[in-house]
């Protein structure tokens, strides 16, 4: 059941029996046919343990769950819709940016920090990303939010890409990040660049950047 | 968004504006923003406040700003004028600095003095939403919002006008109480949005 | 939704790969638009050094882009310019929202409704006590270009039919339409033949009933009997649901009230949850039988204004040490 993109800020969805559809709370924009919208206890999938995982990590955004037969139309606040279609690889992406997504998807939360070690911690911090993000592996499609409209870069071996960590919207594939600095006496007396921290992805996939620094 | 191709040679861009770059760059605080010791000073004094940064190197680097467009102006010897707010990057070969633009810019809420873009070379213009390109000739005037105004080029007299009569007074303005006007030959570039301006909220 | 790249006047195709939606066609170039001496696009000049590529929204026609000069007289004729700014060809007197007009050429002067002589023709157009003093008349000769913070502008022709509209959302009308004050509060009604301008939050999706509508995405409607409100919350019965309302587990979908219509004609939805914010409508007398009489709409909560001027946040340290 893949998303439908009715224009730059909507996505439409196709509902029936038997499938579900995770979407975040308040984003319906209208909806055809029968469709029920139940708040989701446990935020996803993966049981009560699950969801004390994601509480602790602050990934929690309220979920609803989907289900019925219909059309149903998301959105949410002006923010740009980009609906990236998973088919067996992961997708690393800020629960509070994502919009909607399949329930064939498994989600999950994973913990950054273990990616390179304290800097990793430093990261988390600095980027305003908390320490955690949501993973979504399997086949099915998710729709990402972003302020500004989103640009694919590809990450190849070798050709690591960095970015910033404001406009970092999320990431696919085998990627490692790290974060980069540029820190130099001009950064500690303020008179710095303003590019003092980046997020450098290497690997094989592709990162998902938005045309603002602003977090949503 | 603006992607820029780079092979070593530089470009000037405002500060923090990069959000994704592959390859090789460096990136480096101007002294000031405008050029020298001069220009450094005029800033200060003037509140034109942008800091500028210089990229360099290999690759492709990608700036935005705020989810805002992204306009080109080609200067070919002309001078660019524009808000410092709108100025995201300019080639390394284009000289900024800063221009006063006496009362007009004042009452339009939009400072003093804005910033002057000269030399051969592209420069890119944010606006919010999408600007619009409205040339100016002898026989066209034209008047604009002072929030919608971005910048122009081109030989061009601005002046401001007044559509406040006593109506404005007793609260039942036409609500476009300010305008630039301007004449000669040139072009404008206007954003499809409205900045609060002191003037603009009469 | 990737944005496609699209090279500048004169330059080379971008050396890199940009990826783009799968069966996406990157738009051809604008066309060049007339030059008079002195102000040619620059499309004769070479490439230049630092290649820039632009890179347009995906919806975006192509005649905005920076070389496309307009004037007095290439500006369009009532239609919109790109799809944040429309242009109006003024001759005789336009209907505006306070505060919307962002340029113009020719002789054009703006009063407030309810100023002097113009009272007098407006009886007809303002059907109600309506808050004049948002509105303002355009008079004159010329070209006039409307805005409204980036939103994306539509222009409607109604055809001696009825279209209803959230009042923030309405932009301009011609004087040949009539406009009152819906029953439904906060929202105004079309009637008759003529042109109007609306801005939307994203591009305006129109849909058929039988449709839900989440109340903040609903723009207007058009030939809909009116709409009704209609409440989902099945989830909160049974054995589970009642533990679900006693406990407060679990919270609420947000997506227990929607406006149903139903009936033939057309609803308008804005692609984001975000309101434009609400012009006050006026005041309906207190009346029995009328709904929300005697009490003032207020202008609702405010939704803030998504696109916050100043550009000012550079480099905000404080953030990025997470402070």
């Amino acid at each position: 059941m893949a998303f439908t993109r009715i224009n730059g800020k909507m996505v439409e969805a196709l509902v029936a029996p038997g499938q579900q559809l995770f979407s975040q709370r308040g984003a319906m924009l209208a909806y055809t046919g029968d469709v029920r919208f139940t708040p989701s206890i446990t935020g996803g999938q993966g049981g009560v343990m699950s969801m004390i995982g994601r509480r602790v990590a602050n990934e929690d955004t309220p979920l609803m769950t989907v289900e019925g037969e219909g059309r149903v139309m998301f959105g949410h606040g002006g923010h740009h819709v980009h609906v990236v279609d998973l088919t067996g690889d992961t997708l690393f992406v800020e629960s509070d940016r994502l919009l909607a997504f399949d329930g064939t998807l498994r989600q999950s939360t994973v913990f950054l920090g273990s990616q390179g070690g304290v800097m990793g911690m430093v990261r988390g911090q600095v980027s305003g990303q908390g320490l955690f993000t949501t993973r979504l592996e399997g086949h099915g499609s998710a729709a990402v939010l972003a302020h500004g409209g989103v640009l694919e870069l590809p990450i190849t071996p070798g050709q690591p890409v960095h970015v910033d960590p404001q406009a970092y919207v999320g990431h696919r594939g085998e990627v490692r990040n790290k974060l980069s600095t540029a820190i130099g006496w001009r950064e500690m007396i303020g008179r710095g660049s303003g590019e003092a921290f980046q997020l450098e992805l290497s690997g094989q996939g592709t990162v998902y950047v938005q045309a603002s620094e602003e977090k949503l | 968004m603006l992607a820029v191709e780079l092979a070593g040679d530089a470009v000037k861009a405002r500060h923090g504006s990069m959000v994704a770059y592959t390859g090789q760059m460096t990136f480096k605080k101007l002294t000031g923003g405008g050029d020298g010791l001069r220009g450094m000073v005029a800033r200060r004094l003037t509140g034109e406040k942008m800091t500028v940064m210089e990229v360099k190197g290999q690759g492709t680097c990608y700036f935005a700003d705020q989810a805002t467009e992204i306009n080109l102006v080609r200067l070919d010897g002309r001078a660019l004028y524009v808000e410092a707010d709108n100025l995201l990057c300019t080639e390394a070969s284009l000289h900024t600095g800063t221009s006063f633009t006496g009362l007009n810019g004042m009452s339009s809420g939009n400072g003093l003095f804005t910033t002057k873009v000269e030399g051969h070379g592209w420069a890119a213009v944010t606006s919010n939403g999408p600007a619009v390109v409205l040339r100016v000739g002898k026989d066209m005037p034209l008047r604009v919002d002072p929030g919608a105004y971005v910048a122009h080029t081109g030989d061009l007299h601005r002046s401001l006008k007044s559509g406040a009569g006593w109506t404005t007074v007793i609260g039942e303005g036409g609500g476009e109480a300010v305008q630039i006007e301007f004449t000669g030959e040139g072009l404008v570039y206007v954003q499809p949005s409205e900045k609060t301006t002191l003037g603009g909220d009469v | 939704m990737s944005y496609p790249p699209q090279p500048p006047y004169g330059a080379p195709q971008p050396p890199y790969d940009q990826p783009t939606e799968p069966g996406f066609v990157v738009p051809p170039l604008p066309p060049a638009a007339p030059a008079p001496p002195g102000y040619g696009p620059p499309q004769g000049y070479p490439p230049p050094e630092p290649t820039y590529v632009d890179l347009q929204p995906a919806h975006a026609p192509a005649q905005f882009d920076g070389p496309a000069v307009h004037d007095a007289y290439t500006l369009p004729v009532n239609d919109n310019v790109n799809p944040y700014a429309f242009s109006v060809e003024l001759n005789g007197s336009h209907f505006l929202q306070k505060g919307k007009m962002i340029a113009y050429y020719g002789d054009i002067t703006f009063r407030g409704v309810g100023a002097g002589l113009v009272d007098r023709a407006l009886g007809q157009h303002f059907n109600s006590p309506m808050h004049a003093a948002d509105w303002v008349v355009a008079q004159g000769r010329g070209k006039l270009l409307l805005a409204d913070r980036s939103f994306d502008l539509n222009s409607y022709d109604l055809e001696d039919g009825n279209l209803t509209v959230r009042s923030g959302n309405l932009l301009a009308f011609d004087p040949t339409l009539r406009l009152k004050q819906s029953i439904i509060p906060g929202f105004l009604t079309l009637l008759g033949t003529g042109r109007f301008v609306a801005a939307s939050n994203g591009p305006v999706h129109f849909v058929e009933p039988p449709i839900r509508v989440d109340p903040q995405a609903l723009v207007g409607w058009a030939d809909c009997p009116a709409p009704c409100h209609h409440y989902d919350h099945a989830y909160l019965h049974g054995v589970v649901g009642g533990l679900r309302r006693l406990t407060g587990i679990g919270g609420a979908s947000g997506e227990e009230h929607q406006f149903e219509f139903i009936g033939a004609g057309q609803v308008l939805l804005q692609s984001s949850e975000k309101l434009l914010a609400e012009r006050s409508v006026g005041v309906v007398g207190a009346e029995a039988g009328v709904p929300m009489g005697g009490v003032p709409t207020q202008p609702g909560h405010d939704a803030g204004n998504p696109q916050t001027p100043g550009l000012g946040n550079l480099g905000d340290l404080g953030r990025r040490f997470g402070l």
